[in-house]
């Protein structure tokens, strides 16, 4: 049997690379959905031009999530590949539950903060980062 | 799963470092797999079993990894 190709072997650059542009991305969209909100109070922002920035502000995380997938899929060695994915379903199987319930709270009544859009964008990517960590730490 | 890698890889004056560059992986894999936190796949295991010239089964037997 042949041996396994070589991938590359520096994904912690990579990585650090590719956890600063996710960094980057997620803080353009809040800082956009930021922009929106004072041009929408001041009035100074047409329905058109909060669509572009709306569109343009997340535009970093689209090519952060491109350059990730390109990670996972292709630089990745086997394990790391691993402690990614489980980091990811770790942060999906926690938030899907409490979105549900989130939910389901607001539609029965129940008294629940109402969540920002920050809120919306920064709780999964934090419990994906939380669950990456845990799942890092397994395989030390 | 028990592994003999730090003893091969100490035999041949590798780091683990040199270990990973020569199996194109990360070190973080290669400590993982010496302590025992990490089992390979199949298709690493018979690389690691070829680049040290032995058998899948003189590098990784059954049971409790060792304390490091």
């Amino acid at each position: 049997m042949t041996a396994a190709p070589p991938r590359s072997t520096r994904p912690t650059s990579t990585g650090a690379t590719l956890y600063g542009m996710y960094i980057g991305g997620l803080a353009s969209a809040a800082l956009g959905n930021l922009f929106i909100r004072i041009g929408t109070e001041a009035g100074w922002l047409p329905q058109a031009g909060r669509t572009v920035l709306a569109l343009l502000s997340i535009l970093p995380l689209v090519v952060a999530a491109f350059f990730f997938w390109r990670l996972l899929r292709n630089e990745l060695d086997e394990m790391l590949q691993r402690i990614v994915l489980e980091g990811m379903a770790m942060g999906l199987i926690v938030y899907v539950p409490l979105a549900a319930l989130y939910t389901n709270l607001r539609t029965a009544g129940a008294y629940v903060p109402r969540l920002d859009p920050p809120d919306v964008l920064f709780g999964p990517a934090l419990l994906v980062a939380l669950g990456i960590a845990v799942a890092a730490r397994r395989y030390r | 799963m028990r592994n003999l890698l730090p003893t091969l890889r100490a035999e041949r004056g590798w780091s683990q470092e040199e270990l990973a560059e020569r199996l194109g992986v990360s070190r973080q894999t290669i400590n993982s797999l010496e302590r025992g936190r990490y089992d390979p796949s199949l298709p690493l295991a018979f690389a690691i079993a070829a680049l040290f010239g032995c058998r899948i089964e003189e590098v990784f037997m059954p049971g409790a990894p060792a304390e490091q």
